[in-house]
């Protein structure tokens, strides 16, 4: 029954984690590739005046798709056509079950690990999976009955066959250094440290392996520089062209649960995952306490600085619109406040006095956090490539997948092999 | 830069080692972007994108709006409904029927003056060819909107009540 | 013959040629005037058609020159281009220049002048020059503006000389000079808007046509004035399906250049409320596929009466022959369409093919003798154009018949009295000939389309042709079988395809 109750509340705690990212990654895309291109980006719609630099956008986005008309193709294959946008969804969804946000969490003596399902092929259950992921696009494009989906489609396959390979070339390197295919493991693995200075991750022991995998889950999740199946200078929207409202919605927010998926499959295989540098899980424990007052002193000093910000604002920004909208600095600047007065409230708990439990705790919640920072930072990273560089021709994704990748990935493997033969490492 | 003399292909020969293997340009290209969002993150202000309600770009006197019908001192319109504009008009889209004014001093005048805006390219022919200067387009107006398209086509009454500054 | 040189070409003309009529033909256009008309006197008040001739120490004008053997003539030099360019001037010192509500703008004499000649900066200020009435209504179609006039006189001389009525006159002298009415009278005689169309300025406008269309918009097309059997040559202005006015051309033989203020008023009819645009059985509109059935139902067993009308084209009237065979045939209604004419161009027959009925064989019957022919019918009847029906005799023994088939253009006796009415069309709306009181034939052309669900007459009695064999394909081949069928009565010069301008006698030309 505990295990029951146990996976429901990781489950719970991963999908609310993604869920909540997607609306977080729609606003930092649009409003990043804003600021990217000189522009303010959006900033019109509002909640009793409260704009939130934008961040109410998501919401009148979801509102508006939810309620728009849902218009098919008449000559759609039906079921296909309803199938793909939930298929699309549902595999971006799943592969999160392997990835591990943390090491395990301790309460009441009991050691719950910080992974949906600790497979043994962690591995290959996240490559099988979000291979899946293609099938809904092609099913989409199929089902549509329209030329373009259907180019968009094939487009996918191609793009998938291409760069499935080189993923799992590049992978199979650290498979050879850790000798599993177990995710915790391998997470676990990066935590030592590389001549008694450097992390132990990933990025460190297999640099063109971490190249060639990232270059290859951008392909993956169909984001520029790789998006040409839903290429709009040539294809209009590509696969998802027939789609609209809720059906569409879907293949919108898989987009980013896909980036969510890549962006934790390279912290956790890449970049150590919830490891954080220099502090192992004991040291974190030891020094529970400095860390806390650390952090609380970091979210005042933070909060403050805003509130000064939104301060300035109420000043300069006096009746500019006329409307509720000129309530915003103030409520801004009160709200940093608030922030500011509960951390600083915080120190009346004593967080220097934690105990061993508590610390445990504490060490948990620090990791978990490292792993969100890390995947919301290469999900940042997925938004500003997508504003930095143009769209691969077609022919030279298929020369990059084929002429340059899969040669890199085969002597990348080889060399690694040598490597660990000749210093008899390896597990 | 010129391209002349670029060898046929798709790839350029001049690429230098590191150009060509892509990565390092790359990082390079993140540097751009991250730099325009630096700056406009700590300078939102200095961004050129306009508030566009609240803000508007100031045309000059120049700028040719919505027509206004001009009015003689009682009021009424100074055409005398001679179709110059219309006969110049080069989308056609003025439709005048004039009448006789009881007043023989006058003796013509538009019963009728309708402009489809749609249909205008706001080339400002009709003023020109006006010689009562009876029309204008200095009313600076072009926020022109409506959900209908019969909504466009304006009357003399309306034309009439248009102004300079932009009121209605 | 006389034997001249104007601007440098040898010409030769017959003695007694006015030197103007001379100088157009050598040039090739009018020299410039105002008072100078064809079908006018010689008044030579405008001084605009100087020319320079040889051996005259002074500039002349041509209209009142008479050619001379020997003439040495220069249109076109620099004292001549000077002296026409200061007349102008002169002629618009006074003048209110309100081109913007004029309704002769586009085709005004001084204009066209003044871009030819004149070109010169005015140096009269507007407050310097002399006010006259304005808008003055001086008759049921005519208002006057004395600002505008250019004092040519050619109205005064056509009262005086064309209708001897003698309504208008030319009053004071030197710049307070006006065009006035006689005290007391109207400008109401029955050819009053002539003086419109000869005044070479905006003095003259019609009532009717003011400030209806702007004249450059206007579209021409040649016609023959349907409103009595003269015949007069008219040209037809309209515009996007819409007649606007009426307007003489010049014929000689028929009407000068004139035609009367009645039969300018004609093409009233074509935009009548009452027109016929939809096929109408028993007073429903129908389509014409319905109507074609109801047609094919009520002439089953052929028509045993066909009546034509004197309204309609020469190749109208042949057909609806062909179309009785053996049925008994009449033309209409004699003696309809009767009023007072006079001798100079109004007939008192106001029909404009009563000729025509003649030439193709058919006879028209009084009303007591129609309505015993409708009674005597076994069989269908058809009644193409005119309105028997208006006689209340031929209305009577219709009265009850669920036979009788109408092809005319207006909802009136007739179209009540018929089952089926079918819309034909005006004559303008189609094209013909007419026979006028000369029996001259003449050609009129389609100005504009036909309203609603009309269609051209001779296409919907062809459909009625027991025989479709012979059902004409086009005008074309209707007017060759008509040439054929009339050869007799047609000199055989005549083409009926291609009538000369101006008409030509059913004998030919003499
Ligand atoms: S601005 Fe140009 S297009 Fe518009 S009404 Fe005037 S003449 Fe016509
Ligand atoms: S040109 Fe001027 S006066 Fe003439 S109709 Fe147009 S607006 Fe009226
Ligand atoms: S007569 Fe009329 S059109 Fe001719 S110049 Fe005078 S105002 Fe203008
Ligand atoms: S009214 Fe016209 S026709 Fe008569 S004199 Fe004056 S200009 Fe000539
Ligand atoms: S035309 Fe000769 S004087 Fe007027």
């Amino acid at each position: 029954m505990d295990i029951v109750l146990e996976s429901l509340a990781k489950i719970v705690f991963m999908f609310l984690l993604i869920m909540g990212m997607v609306p977080a990654l729609i606003w930092a895309e649009r409003k990043g590739a804003a600021f990217i291109q000189d522009r303010t980006g959006p900033n019109r719609a509002s909640i009793a005046g409260i704009r939130l630099a934008g961040l109410v956008h998501p919401i009148a986005d979801v509102l508006k798709l939810v309620f728009k008309e849902d218009i098919a193709p008449t000559h759609r294959h039906r079921a296909l056509y309803n199938l793909a946008p939930w298929l699309v969804m549902t595999v971006a969804v799943s592969t999160y079950a392997v990835i591990p946000f943390g090491d395990y969490l301790e309460l009441g003596g009991k050691r719950i690990p910080l992974v949906v399902a600790d497979l043994q092929v962690g591995l290959l259950y996240v490559l099988a999976v979000a291979s899946l992921g293609t099938y809904g696009v092609v099913l989409a494009g199929w089902a549509a009955n329209n030329k373009f989906t259907f180019l968009g489609g094939i487009r996918a396959t191609a793009q998938m066959i291409s760069y499935e390979i080189s993923m799992g070339l590049a992978v199979m390197g650290l498979m050879l250094i850790f000798g599993t295919l177990r995710l915790t493991d391998i997470v676990a693995g990066q935590g030592g440290l590389l001549f008694g200075f450097l992390p132990m991750w990933g990025v460190v022991l297999q640099p063109l392996g971490f190249v060639l995998f990232i270059t290859a889950v951008y392909a993956e999740t169909n984001r520029n520089p790789f998006d040409l199946p839903e290429g709009e200078s040539e294809i209009v929207a590509g696969y998802h062209l027939e789609y609209s409202s809720l059906k569409f919605a879907l293949f919108f927010m898989a987009e980013y649960c896909h980036m969510v998926v890549g962006a934790a499959m390279i912290s956790a295989l890449y970049f150590g995952g919830y490891q954080i540098p220099w502090l192992p899980r004991p040291r974190l424990e030891q020094n529970a306490g400095l860390l806390l007052v650390i952090m609380l002193a970091a979210i005042i000093a933070v909060s403050l600085w805003f509130a000064v910000l939104f301060l300035r604002r109420v000043q300069r920004e006096k009746g500019k619109f006329g409307d509720a909208r000129d309530r915003e600095p103030v409520l801004g600047a009160g709200l940093w406040l608030v922030i500011a007065a509960a951390a600083a409230g915080a120190f009346l708990l004593r967080p220097w006095e934690i105990g061993p439990a508590g610390a445990s705790v504490a060490a948990t919640v620090f990791q978990v956090g490292a792993f969100v920072g890390k995947v919301v930072f290469f999900a940042w990273l997925f938004i500003w490539v997508r504003w930095t560089l143009p769209r691969f021709r077609y022919d030279q994704l298929m020369r990059l997948g084929w002429k340059v990748m899969l040669p890199l990935g085969l002597a990348n493997l080889v060399v690694t092999a040598l490597v660990l033969a000749a210093v008899g490492g390896g597990k | 830069m010129s391209f002349e003399g670029l060898p046929k292909g798709s790839t350029d020969k001049r690429r230098s080692l590191l150009e060509s293997m892509y990565l390092l340009e790359v990082v390079r290209g993140l540097g751009v972007t991250a730099r325009h969002l630096l700056r406009n993150i700590f300078h939102t202000g200095d961004m050129p994108t306009m508030q566009y309600p609240e803000e508007k770009r100031v045309y000059g006197d120049r700028f040719r709006g919505r027509h206004r019908l001009m009015q003689r001192e009682d009021g009424t319109p100074r055409c005398v409904a001679c179709q110059m504009c219309s006969t110049y008009c080069p989308a056609d889209c003025i439709y005048i029927t004039a009448a006789e004014h009881p007043d023989p001093a006058i003796e013509k005048y538009p019963a009728t003056f309708d402009i489809d805006l749609l249909r205008c390219v706001y080339c400002g022919l009709c003023e020109e060819a006006c010689p009562c200067d009876a029309i204008r387009l200095d009313t600076g107006i072009y926020e022109i909107a409506a959900d209908h398209r019969d909504k466009f086509i304006v009357d003399k009454e309306f034309l009439l009540r248009n102004t300079t500054d932009g009121t209605r | 013959m006389a034997r001249l040189t104007i601007d440098g070409s040898a010409i030769e003309v017959a003695d007694g040629t006015s030197l103007f009529d001379a100088c157009r033909l050598a040039r090739g256009e009018s020299l410039p005037h105002f008072c100078y008309h064809p079908d006018l006197s010689i008044a030579g008040v405008c001084r605009l058609c100087q020319v320079e001739v040889e051996g005259m120490p002074k500039l002349t004008i041509a209209c009142n020159t008479t050619v001379r053997e020997g003439m040495v003539v220069h249109t076109r030099s620099e004292r001549v281009r000077k002296a026409s360019q200061q007349i102008l001037e002169m002629h618009l010192i006074n003048h209110p220049v309100d081109c913007p509500i004029c309704d002769q703008a586009g085709e005004c004499g001084l204009q066209n002048q003044y871009m030819a000649y004149g070109l010169y900066d005015s140096q009269v200020a507007e407050s310097d020059k002399v006010n006259k009435a304005k808008a003055l209504v001086i008759g049921p179609h005519v208002v006057l503006d004395k600002e505008r006039c250019v004092l040519c006189s050619r109205c005064v001389r056509f009262c005086n000389e064309v209708t001897k009525t003698g309504e208008l006159g030319i009053f004071n002298r030197g710049d307070r000079a006006e065009i006035g009415v006689a005290p007391g009278r109207e400008l109401d005689n029955a050819y009053s808007v002539n003086t419109v169309d000869i005044c070479p300025v905006g003095a003259l406008t019609s009532r009717d046509f003011r400030f209806q269309k702007r004249v450059w918009m206007l579209k021409s097309t040649d016609s023959i004035c349907p409103g009595c059997a003269t015949g007069c040559n008219v040209r037809v202005d309209h515009e996007a399906g819409r007649i606007y006015r009426l307007k003489p051309r010049r014929n000689p033989a028929v009407n000068g250049s004139w035609m009367c203020d009645e039969g300018r008023l004609t093409y009233k009819d074509v935009h009548a409320e009452d027109r016929l645009l939809e096929p109408l059985w028993n007073g429903r509109v129908v389509s014409w596929a319905d109507a074609r059935g109801h047609l094919a139902h009520v002439v089953a067993g052929g028509f045993a009466l066909v009546i034509g009308s004197a309204h309609q084209s020469l190749e109208e009237m042949w057909l609806l022959r062909q179309l009785a065979g053996t049925a008994a045939l009449s033309g209409g209604l004699a003696g309809s369409d009767l009023a007072v004419g006079d001798d100079i161009l109004r007939s008192a027959d106001r029909t404009p093919n009563r000729r025509g009925l003649a030439l193709a064989g058919l006879a028209e019957h009084d009303a007591a003798a129609l309505a015993g022919l409708v009674r005597a019918a076994r069989g269908a009847i058809l009644v193409h154009g005119g309105d028997p029906a208006a006689a209340p005799d031929v209305a009577a023994a219709m009265a009850g018949r669920q036979d009788v088939v109408y092809v005319g253009t207006h909802r009136r006796a007739t179209a009540a009295a018929a089952a089926l009415a079918l819309p034909g069309a005006m004559w303008a709306e189609k094209a013909g000939i007419f026979v006028n009181r000369q029996d001259r034939l003449q050609a009129f052309a389609q100005a504009v389309a036909r309203p609603g669900n009309a269609r051209e007459d001779w296409r919907v009695l062809g459909e009625m042709l027991p025989d479709q064999g012979r059902a004409p394909t086009g005008l074309k081949a209707l007017r060759a079988g008509v040439a054929a069928d009339l050869a007799p009565a047609l000199a055989p010069t005549i083409d009926l395809d291609r009538l000369p301008q101006g008409g030509v006698p059913a004998g030919g030309d003499a």
